[in-house]
């Protein structure tokens, strides 16, 4: 069974908050932001806004009723500038009027003047500087001299790996509705309600009590509107708040390229040692985080890279520092695999050039070195349930890898302008928050007197398709029809305190809550069931497909008057449940623990053609064996694989991020940022379930889908650059991501 | 409300405009056509600076006095109320916004109302047959071909231009018609798949 959301997205009726009806009276908002990248404001004036008609407000950072804060994790992000500007896009003042237009063209008029200072855009040079986000972090474990004292090979290297803009299609928006007393509403297309519900209230300085935030759905969202999606909320709640009017706000493409953050740019050193026979003895890698700006949720993102810098392999001497860079820059943000990307990026690079000293393919080393049963990861974690040889395994069984070299070999011999090559890339990926106290959620489940369901958590969907999950979840524990279950918006008032919607943890968490909310009620249902029938053991209550059973025979009572008869016999028909998941801590004093519920595992196996003369690649062939635990559907979880790969082989190939040296974004545009078009996606892409995969932590034995796959696209790169050696075995000097098709015939002809 | 500033935006500044970043690919095709020679006196005569087009969409005629700038995606939004029809880029390099002027698929913010006056047009709410879904719809669900849905009314519009011309696309011819637009989601394979089915059920 679809979900409803499937009809109405094909029918064009599934709201977005661009499609609400506005209500009477509505202002619309521009945001009026920096042009320059560092400096101070020596003037602001916009006494010719004020008179052009329609408009209702300016407001700058003088005229915030609270806190001028919207920080997550650290306090240094305003909501407004005052003062002093650190990124081009940065908000200074916000315009609301009767129109779009007439507030853009208002917030035009206004006149300012800065003293500029210079931008720092290279994380490096930040670094250098001096100008870091927070202290650097460092995880170590064993000995990583010792280590490379007794490796026969030791090689080290940089590495550069660019940003990513997330482009979910529909742009950044939110609409804030006032009613009595001073409340406000707010529907936003964020992830994040309660930051939403949080920041608004402090910068509004009222209660939370006073804020309720309402998401619907997102078009999109990718961690780009985990933090991001607050700043315009608020902005919406701050106009409602100082006009009394509804107020909405829907960043046009452009504005939302230019103001908000991205997938972290990194630069790396890495070190690795290894013995003769490939394995790796010692890892060392020091990562410049290209933080932007503010916080946001830097340190996080970097400290996840510093969990996933060994990706799958274990390695017994390791030692990582991450240090997160001020630049300015938007402040960059979370985006899929959350800095885990970043890490193992670096990690195969270092794999990849120290099979090239040993002379050995690069997939040797990674089979050697994959994690095994009862490891221990460097992070003081103990391996379990693993799973990254099977994969491996399976994935070159299945997709006969032997018969994919050979036929890649052949091809190479036969031709000199295409060339091709294979890479395999097996993933591990954490699945929790890192930061353990994110790891709880709650559900609200309503059994209304009719046997329909309506259900709240405090997930929200955003294309996932979490809530075609949790409507499984909660139509398998009540054995009743899918049409009978209701996901309902994602709402502070519903659900408080909400975790993010992010880490790939939305449905494990929220799925948990409901299974634990649906469990409360049946066992209402069941002991009521058992007394009415006059028997005296609810544990023999069964419900199965909506009819009533005791003690395995049926009892000719259905879901549906069942329900009624419970509701006239006052039984409690709705529970609310909360969860948080067991046995997750991390001890930031040792950087020790086990940070992770569990962790997914995978491999893949991508094969790319390049064409010599113009430098262009195609990915022929993406084959993966993934742990999917035991899904609860399918056909969503293999969404969720496709669409990542698709993503990750975008972010390693085509979509380059490019400002000048002021921190002017110059691929400001969907013509000079290039995302994956239908052309890009690989021409072949096979996804098999690996089988009998139990996970304790998932609800219904499922495991986590949004995140680890995208990582798959990492071996997109090492499969162009070892069709690129086919060619020129000198093409691979630098490793620098993306590998545009322009870099590949710049690196072809080893030309700068 | 003050409509002085509209008033101020001449048409040639706003072609302008939206003339730039024009990566039309298959969908947006024959657009742009100017009025520019009728153009000054029927705002002179007309109330407020607005002019009057007459479309019919979905099979519905409407008539509606409009500034002279309004795309045909903000007038199919914003004054029809179908707000089926996404916009997302507003520069023609996305497909979001894609509807049908007779068979033809097009970029509705690439193309001005008044150049779409006493056209025929077709919105993603014009495919449902009665409450049905239309074929091209039901196979989208049939595949999943969609993960978020914001891309998907365009990508269904798309998918049903092309098989109105080519009944029976190969992937290449499928990959060619749907490249105008992007999903960031990422459900290629699926929406392939979904164009694919759509063409077997239309055979039916
Ligand atoms: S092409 Fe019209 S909104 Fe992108
Ligand atoms: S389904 Fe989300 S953009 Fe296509």
């Amino acid at each position: 069974m679809k979900n409803a959301d499937v009809i109405n997205h094909v029918k064009g009726t599934s709201l977005f908050i661009d499609d609400f009806p506005a209500p009477e009276g509505v202002l619309h908002i521009a945001v009026f932001d920096s042009k320059i990248a560092c400096g101070k404001i020596t003037k602001l004036n916009y006494d010719k806004v004020l008179s052009v008609p329609g408009v209702a407000a300016v407001i700058t950072a003088k005229d915030i009723p609270g806190e001028n804060q919207i920080g997550n994790i650290v306090s240094d992000e305003t909501i407004l500038a005052d003062g002093e500007v650190e990124y081009i896009g940065e908000p200074i003042a916000i315009v609301a009027a009767d129109t779009v237009e007439n507030a853009k063209a208002a917030a035009n008029l206004i006149e300012i003047e800065f003293d500029e200072l210079p931008a720092v855009t290279d994380p490096r040079e930040a670094y250098e500087k001096g100008n870091l986000i927070a202290p650097p972090q460092t995880f170590s474990d064993g000995d990583v001299e010792k280590g490379f004292a007794e490796s026969d090979v030791v090689i080290d290297g940089r590495v550069d790996i660019g940003g990513q803009e997330h482009l979910y299609l529909e742009t950044q928006g939110a609409m804030a509705v006032p009613s009595e007393d001073g409340k406000i509403k707010i529907y936003s297309s964020t992830q994040s309600p309660t930051a939403v519900q949080r920041a608004a209230a402090k910068v509004l300085g009222v209660p939370m009590h006073k804020i309720e935030t309402d998401v619907l759905r997102l078009g999109g969202g990718f961690g780009g509107k985990e933090d991001q999606a607050t700043p315009w909320a608020v902005m919406t709640a701050l106009v409602s708040r100082l006009t009394g009017k509804p107020a909405k706000l829907i960043l046009s493409r452009q504005d939302d390229l230019r103001m908000t953050g991205k997938r972290h740019p990194y630069s790396a050193d890495y070190k690795i040692g290894l013995s003769r026979d490939g394995e790796i003895l010692a890892y060392e890698a020091t990562y410049y985080q290209n933080a932007g700006a503010c916080a946001d949720l830097s340190t996080a993102i970097l400290e996840r890279t510093l969990f996933h810098a060994t990706n799958s392999y274990f390695i017994p001497n390791v030692k990582t520092t991450g240090i997160s860079c001020k630049t300015n820059l938007p402040p960059n943000t979370a985006f899929r695999g959350f800095g885990g990307p970043q890490g193992m990026f670096v990690m195969e690079t270092a794999i990849y050039k120290a099979a090239e000293k040993l002379g050995v393919p690069a997939y040797e080393i990674q089979k050697k070195n994959l994690l095994k049963e009862n490891d221990s990861l460097y992070y003081g974690q103990k391996a379990e349930r693993v799973q990254a040889e099977r994969c491996w395994n399976e994935a070159a069984e299945e997709f006969n890898l032997q018969e994919k070299f050979a036929a890649v070999k052949e091809f190479n011999e036969k031709n000199n302008l295409r060339k091709k090559g294979v890479a395999l890339m097996p993933i591990c990926f954490g699945i929790s928050f890192t930061s353990s106290f994110l790891n709880q959620a709650s559900a609200l489940v309503h059994v209304y007197t009719d046997g329909s369901v309506g259900v709240s958590t405090a997930a929200v969907e955003m294309g996932q398709g979490v809530n075609e999950k949790i409507r499984s979840v909660v139509s398998q524990t009540f054995s009743i029809s899918q049409e009978k279950v209701k996901m309902e918006t994602t709402n502070t008032t519903r659900v408080a305190n909400t975790s993010p919607t992010a880490a790939s943890s939305g449905a494990d968490l929220n799925g948990n809550a409901a299974l634990l909310a649906c469990n409360n009620i049946l066992n209402r249902l069941k002991k009521f069931a058992a007394e009415s029938l006059k028997e005296d053991d609810p544990a023999k209550v069964e419900i199965k497909n909506e009819k009533i059973f005791y003690d395995g025979k049926e009892t000719g009572m259905n879901w549906e008057s069942f329900i009624n008869d419970a509701y006239f016999n006052r039984i409690n028909l709705a529970s609310h449940a909360f969860y948080a998941t067991p046995e997750v801590y991390f001890d930031r004093t040792i950087n020790k623990g086990r940070p992770f519920a569990y962790h997914v595992y995978g491999t893949a196996i991508i094969t790319a053609e390049v064409d010599i003369l113009r430098g262009v690649c195609e990915i022929e062939s993406v084959d993966v064996v993934h742990d999917f635990g035991k899904s609860i559907n399918r056909q969503v979880d293999l969404g969720q694989v496709e669409g990542a790969v698709v993503q990750g082989i975008g972010w390693l190939t085509m979509e380059e991020l490019v400002q000048n040296d002021e921190g002017k974004l110059l691929s400001n545009s969907l013509s000079t940022y290039k995302i994956p078009d239908i052309f890009s996606a690989p021409k072949e892409m096979n996804v098999k379930f690996l089988e009998d995969s139990e996970n304790p932590f998932g609800p219904l034995n499922s495991k986590a889908i949004g995140e680890p796959p995208f990582m798959y696209g990492i071996g997109a790169y090492f499969a162009i650059m070892n069709a690129m050696k086919e060619y020129n075995p000198n093409a691979d000097k630098e490793i620098r991501a993306p590998l545009t098709h322009e870099r590949v015939l710049m690196s072809l002809k080893n030309l700068k | 409300m003050s409509n002085k500033k509209n008033k101020n935006l001449n048409r040639r500044s706003f072609i302008k405009n939206i003339g730039v970043g024009f990566a039309g690919t298959i969908a947006a095709a024959p657009l742009l056509k100017s009025h520019a020679k009728k153009l000054p006196e029927e705002i002179k005569d007309s109330l407020d600076g607005k002019v009057e087009v007459t479309v019919y969409v979905n099979g519905r005629k409407f008539r509606r006095n409009i500034f002279p700038q309004t795309t045909l995606a903000q007038f199919i939004r914003d004054e029809l109320n179908l707000t089926g029809t996404k916009v997302s880029c507003n520069h023609g390099e996305c497909g979001s916004c894609t509807v049908l002027i007779g068979s033809d698929a097009v970029y509705s913010c690439q193309m001005l109302a008044l150049d779409a006056d006493q056209k025929f047009i077709t919105t993603i709410e014009g495919l449902m047959k009665n409450d049905e879904l239309g074929e091209v719809q039901k196979a989208f669900v049939d595949k999943d071909g969609l993960q978020c849905g914001f891309c998907t009314p365009g990508q269904i519009i798309s998918a049903y231009a092309l098989l109105k011309k080519n009944p029976a696309p190969s992937e290449e011819e499928i990959r060619e018609a749907m490249s105008g637009n992007l999903c960031r989601c990422g459900a290629y394979p699926k929406i392939i798949e979904s164009v694919d089915a759509a063409a077997k059920l239309l055979k039916k």
